[in-house]
């Protein structure tokens, strides 16, 4: 090939990688482009050219550092994320507060915590999704800063009223883990006589000690036996304190027939809506659902023993 | 996960298009809003920043007629190709009930989608879901640049680096002129919707 061609080529490969926004693949054939100019002696407008090339290469060395730099975090617009309430919140039922609960939880998935926040906040106000609120509340500082917000939040809720002592108590263990994690130094108010609490109610109650996170979903990795090295992710079907229970396809037979009752998963990976934890957890039941749609499949009941 | 509504007799479901960063999933997506006015049923809602790179997704919803006496509704997603989305990808693809695969086909991209077909393979594993098991369909995009000289690969070579196991329906194209745009789709329409009734009967 001669040279003139080669780098006719070579210029348009450039340009057209450019206007694509493949900035990489466009630099690097100007710069080829440029090296060849230069080993080649006897160029009528070489100079010329050398200086269209370098203009080139600099226009899109900052268009790529633009793109890199370009954080991941973004923030949508409102209508933007009403959309993402509508479409990614997976609401099992119609039941308003479920939707509500859901749809924000979605907000937080996609980033969108100061909207997120702002919606948890007003649902400290309906006591059916005062705790859940609260625990997303705390969750959504977390993800955005380091906790101190959080902190801050939880002794206003000391002050409110709104809770009763068992749930704040709970609110505490449950930011003392996840502030700990982060290895902030915060002391967190206990409740004491002198806390205003609300009256302990049925939903209060049912607040099990044990109670570690939602889970969403898990992740199982086997270090041994014949699956080493494998890994399965399994949703949530549902969650009582530190039992969950797991559909598991009866595509995976193989899988099912290893997970017996009394097996201790060691390498466990916890998803909750924002934090992603580990642990280890033993199969406590396994049963075979025999009608419905999801006949042949298996439900397994795992209980977290451990989370780091 | 489609949404069978058994008392208005419609299904909805979900089709992503997945493929490396500048790809020409966007691309495909709006030829398709362009090109398809009767089944488009509302706006195309485009999530993505100013240079054009989708940010979170792009999405567009469409009613595409009876199948099985049922009122088909379909949302298609696309999702974001750049590596540092990739938490956004998985939340993107979750529920996915068909997925189109585009493939960029400029040389210098060769690496990018054999990459980028990993990521799906292990995003879907994450879901208990598998590339072998999901109604996929392949798209080689921007053949139309061969005529300006650009070196493409050749669809044997690409056949070879991405199809060769899941031997999947693909299909050339070019999103910008809209060559293949609608067969692709269509295709993993087909896919889709008779995965979904086997899914259906084995439930009933
Ligand atoms: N010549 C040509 N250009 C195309 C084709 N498809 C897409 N492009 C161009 O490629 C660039 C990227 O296209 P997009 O559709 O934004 O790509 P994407 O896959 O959505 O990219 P991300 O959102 O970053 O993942 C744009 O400049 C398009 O015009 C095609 O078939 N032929
Ligand atoms: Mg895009």
């Amino acid at each position: 090939m001669n040279l003139k061609s080669r780098l006719t080529g070579l210029l348009r490969e450039g340009e057209i990688y450019g206007s694509q926004g493949l900035f990489q693949e466009s630099l690097q054939k100007y710069r080829e482009a440029r090296q060849l100019i230069q080993e080649t002696s006897g160029i009528k407008n070489r100079d010329s050219l050398l200086a269209v090339l370098s203009r080139k290469i600099n226009t899109f060395e900052e268009a790529a550092q633009k793109v890199d730099q370009t954080p991941a975090e973004a923030q949508m617009s409102a209508q933007q994320q009403d959309l993402v309430k509508k479409l990614f919140a997976y609401s099992p039922d119609q039941d308003p507060d479920s939707i509500a609960l859901e749809g924000a939880l979605a907000l937080a998935k996609f980033g969108q915590f100061k909207r997120a926040l702002a919606e948890f906040r007003e649902m400290l106000s309906k006591e059916s999704l005062r705790l859940q609120a609260a625990k997303n509340i705390i969750r959504c500082h977390m993800a955005m800063s380091d906790g101190q917000e959080a902190v801050v939040e939880y002794g206003q809720w000391m002050q409110s009223g709104l809770f009763s002592r068992r749930q704040l108590e709970h609110l505490r263990a449950f930011l003392h883990n996840l502030v700990e994690k982060k290895g902030i130094d915060a002391t967190l108010p206990q409740p004491s006589e002198d806390t205003p609490t609300a009256e302990p109610t049925v939903a209060a109650d049912e607040i099990d000690e044990e109670e570690i996170l939602d889970i969403s979903s898990i992740v199982i990795h086997f270090d041994s036996g014949p699956y080493s090295g494998k890994q399965l992710e399994l949703d949530v079907s549902f969650q009582t304190g530190n039992v969950i229970s797991l559909l598991i396809s009866s595509h995976e037979k193989e899988i099912i027939d290893n997970l017996t009752v009394g097996v201790k998963l060691e390498n466990l990976q916890f998803f909750s809506p924002i934090a992603i934890f580990r642990g280890s957890g033993v199969i406590s039941a396994k049963n075979k659902i025999d009608a419905g749609p999801k006949q042949g499949d298996y439900s397994l009941d795992i209980k977290i023993i451990g989370a780091e | 996960m489609a949404v069978f509504n058994v008392r208005n007799r419609e299904i909805e479901c979900k089709i992503v298009y997945y493929g490396p960063g500048r790809c020409g999933k966007t691309t495909n997506l709006e030829h398709i809003y362009r090109s398809f006015k009767k089944q488009v049923s509302g706006q195309m809602v485009s999530i993505d920043t100013e240079g054009d790179r989708t940010l979170f997704f792009d999405f567009l919803p469409m009613g595409v007629g009876k199948v099985m006496g049922c009122d088909v509704r379909l949302q298609l997603y696309t999702v974001p190709g750049q590596v540092k989305y990739s938490s956004t990808r998985r939340l993107v693809l979750k529920g996915a009930d068909g997925i189109v695969f585009v493939a960029d086909s400029l040389a210098v991209r060769r690496e990018k989608n054999m990459l980028s077909l990993k990521d799906l393979h292990n995003n879907l594993k994450s879901y208990s879901s598998s590339v072998f098991k999901v109604p996929l369909v392949m798209q080689y995009n921007k053949r139309d640049l061969e005529a300006q000289g650009i070196p493409l690969m050749s669809v044997a070579q690409m056949e070879k680096d991405l199809n060769s196991q899941l031997k999947v329906p693909a299909f050339e194209a070019s999103a910008l002129t809209g060559r293949g745009v609608g067969l692709t789709l269509k295709e993993c329409l087909k896919r889709t919707l008779k995965s979904l009734q086997k899914e259906l009967r084995l439930s009933e």
